[in-house]
Parts: C-alpha cells; sequence; structure tokens
C-alpha cells in the first residue's frame, strides 16, 4: 500500500459525506469518505493524517495535463520497473517520496515505460483512504 | 459496574512480576482481555473468583464490595455469584445435562431458569444424557448454561472455545454473545482469537506483564478501526502465492475463502496462520440481490 503523511487542510461534507483535502508537501490530496468530523476525530483542519492508496489504483499517463477527471496526479520519473508477463511494477519517484504502481505490461509497453521515463501517476478520489 | 483496582506480586516462570491493574466494566459490557501467556490474565481472573488475594486494591460492584484490602474485605468465591467457565467443562459425569444444570440452583431459587437456559442453547434432546455421551460442544454449551443459572453478575470465560474446532467455535460464539444479551450480563472473556474478539467484545484490554498497555474497542487496537477504509474484516492467511508480479492471500474471513491482491512488500511478511485485517474503501464493493 501507498502511504503518505500530511495534514488536513480542508473538508467539504454534504449528507453523510466528506470531501478531504490533505496537503502532503508539494502535493494536495483529495479524498471522499462516509465519515463526518462529528463521527471520527480526526477529520479537523490541521489533523495530521495518513494518505493511503493501493498500488493496482495507480493510473498512469505520460501525457502533460490530460482531460481526465482524476484529481489527484503526482509527477515522478520512473526509478525500477519489473515487467511481469501481464503485470508491471513501477516505481515512480516523485516530490513526496516514492510510490509504486502496477499496470498491465501490455500498457507499460504502449506508453513506452523504460526507468528514468517522465511519467503522472494519477488516483481517483474515492480509492485513497485516510488514516489518522 | 464493576470496579478493579488490584496489585499483586507473582511468582512466575518468568520470574517475580507485579500485577498492576486498574480497569472498570460497565454493567452489560463485554470485555476482552488479551495479551501472551504469563502476562497476568487468569492471575486477574482468579483474584476476581476469589481464588486468590490481591496484596492491595478492592474489587467492587453496584451492591458489594467483594474485596477491599484496606477494610479488611474478602468475600469467599461462593458470595460473589460470578459464573465461570473455562476449556476444561468441569461437568458432573454421572448426573444427566438437566441435573447438571439443576445441582448450580441456588436453594430459594425456581427451576425455570434451567428450562429456559436447555432452550437457549438448544439442549433439549440432550437433556437426559450424561457428559460422556455428548461432544466437546455440546458439553461446553452446558457448562456455560450451567455458569449462567445463578443469573451472575460477572461471567468469566477463560479461553472457554479453545479447545473446539473452528466451525464449533463460531456456534459457540454465537451462543455466549445470546446470552450475554439476553441476561444483559456483564462478561469479561479471555481469548487470543482476534476474529472471535472483533466478534464478541466492546472492549479490549491488552496486558503485558502484569500491566495494562493498550485499551480500546477491538477495531481500534486490532488497526484499520480509525480508518476512512469502511469495507474491513479480520481474517486468518491461509496462502500465499506468488502470481506473475503480485501475490495472491488467500484469507478464511467467517465461512469464506476469500483472495486479495497484494504487493511484494506486503506479502513478504504473511504467511499461513497469521490474523490479519483487511480493509477496503465502501466504494469499491458492488452488490446485487441475490
Amino acid at each position: 500500500m501507498n502511504s503518505f503523511s500530511g495534514h488536513i487542510t480542508g473538508i467539504r461534507t454534504h449528507d453523510a459525506l466528506a470531501l478531504v483535502t490533505v496537503r502532503v508537501d508539494p502535493h494536495t490530496f483529495e479524498a471522499i469518505v462516509i465519515d463526518d468530523p462529528e463521527t471520527s476525530a480526526y477529520l479537523r483542519t490541521n489533523s495530521p493524517v495518513q494518505v493511503q492508496f493501493k498500488e493496482t489504483e495507480v493510473i498512469i499517463t505520460t501525457a502533460k495535463a490530460p482531460v481526465v477527471s482524476l484529481r489527484n496526479r503526482i509527477e515522478g520519473h520512473i526509478s525500477a520497473i519489473e515487467k511481469g508477463r501481464l503485470l508491471s511494477r513501477l516505481t515512480i519517484q516523485t516530490a513526496i517520496g516514492n510510490l509504486v504502481s502496477i499496470i498491465s505490461t501490455d500498457a507499460a509497453v504502449e506508453l513506452g515505460l523504460e526507468k528514468n521515463s517522465p511519467v503522472t501517476a494519477m488516483v481517483k478520489l474515492n480509492e485513497i483512504i485516510l488514516a489518522p | 459496574m464493576i470496579d478493579i483496582r488490584i496489585r499483586k506480586n507473582l511468582q512466575s516462570a518468568q520470574g517475580r512480576m507485579d500485577l498492576h491493574l486498574d480497569m472498570s466494566l460497565a454493567a452489560g459490557q463485554f470485555v476482552t482481555l488479551f495479551g501472551a501467556s504469563g502476562a497476568g490474565k487468569t492471575s486477574t481472573l482468579r483474584m476476581l473468583c476469589g481464588l486468590m488475594t490481591p496484596d492491595a486494591g478492592h474489587i467492587t460492584t453496584t451492591q458489594k464490595t467483594w474485596f477491599d484490602h484496606r477494610r479488611h474485605i474478602n468475600l469467599p468465591p461462593q458470595q460473589r455469584n460470578i459464573g465461570y467457565v473455562s476449556q476444561d467443562y468441569a461437568l458432573f459425569p454421572n448426573m444427566t445435562v438437566r441435573k447438571n444444570l439443576e445441582f448450580a440452583l441456588d436453594k430459594k431459587q425456581s427451576g425455570t431458569i434451567v428450562d429456559e437456559l436447555i432452550d437457549i442453547v438448544e439442549l433439549g434432546e440432550l437433556q437426559y444424557r450424561k457428559p460422556g455421551m455428548l461432544s466437546g460442544g455440546q458439553q461446553q454449551r452446558v457448562a456455560l448454561a450451567r455458569a449462567l443459572v445463578r443469573k451472575p453478575d460477572l461471567l468469566l470465560l477463560d479461553e472457554p472455545l479453545s479447545a473446539l474446532d473452528r466451525e464449533m467455535r463460531e456456534k459457540l460464539q454465537q451462543y455466549i454473545l445470546d446470552v450475554h444479551r439476553k441476561y444483559q450480563l456483564t462478561t469479561l472473556l479471555i481469548s487470543h482469537d482476534v476474529g472471535e474478539i472483533m466478534k464478541l467484545s466492546d472492549r479490549l484490554y491488552e496486558i503485558q506483564d502484569g500491566r495494562i498497555v493498550r485499551e480500546g474497542t477491538p477495531a481500534d487496537i486490532f488497526g484499520l478501526g480509525k480508518s476512512s477504509a469502511r469495507f474491513r474484516f479480520t481474517g486468518e492467511v491461509t496462502g500465499v502465492q506468488k502470481a506473475d508480479i503480485v501475490y495472491i492471500v488467500t484469507l478464511r474471513i467467517g465461512h469464506d475463502q476469500v483472495k486479495i491482491i497484494a504487493d511484494p512488500s506486503e506479502a513478504a511478511d504473511l504467511q499461513p496462520g497469521d490474523k490479519v485485517a483487511v480493509a477496503s474503501k465502501a466504494f469499491n464493493p458492488v452488490i446485487r440481490k441475490i
């Protein structure tokens, strides 16, 4: 699991949902959770929180500013690539630290991914787990 | 409410240990003591029962003081109204199931409770058999029913299910939960089984070398409790298999076998038998009526 330490910078609630922004310098993550500040003590502005997401949820693009709905985008370059028959595991060096992405090997080949390739890692906001 | 503040100097195989406990059990609560063997769990139960005398402190219930070192109060076990079940069923072999239960009745007590308990733990068809004719799980149901005959103020369960197989354990857990709720018991369990603790307990105290090192709800203590991952379970690893560049971890969760993909960094320290917590965001699972 990818895990980064940050602190909460904003919370927007509606019904039982909360859209939380978390600063992991120099990036800002967005996560949507079914918690609110009343049920979860950690949901407060400035509270420290871990941003977590599974390797298999990380989408990779080589485009500079792709027009897609994904809210979390972290730029970096590939520091290691392990190509399996079906799946490939990329270690991406970014400003917030290393993160790991598991994508299909066919996609890795089509995108021409190699060590040192610049890429943007993207994660949907509903895949982000927040943990105090 | 049972208020426990006890100190006891214990001599164990590992040397001397100063047991120092400070805990309170709210009425109707299901509390578990968790910790390595030799941490002081069974000694704690023995002191609650009155089979071992603390060096200092007190044990008080809302109605009665069971022990108070300063006031020289130390009620004998029979005056504490405690139900006790361990993995040793300790049934009378020459008495039928029903007689075992009736033997536990207080002189002034009516026998209707015996019928009620036989009904709840579903021993109706077995009530005229002797313990030797019953399976381990059935004997444990008799032991549980017998512990409840006097409607105890405190039910103590000392690893009662550890000798039973998994399926029987799960059945017995349900009986325990049913009687705990029906009789609004205050129950203290000793258990090592994370799934069992998650299923039964409201509150958990972890003891290490005679001290409480952590307390909280089982979900908080076994991790993931405070995380926003709302789709979460505890299970046991039954297999770890490499598949391409990832691992497939097989888990048993309740009656179900599930598979989870794990990154090599996570799979590295997993092996069959490990207890694990699994979680996913509530957004991932799909749902369909069956």
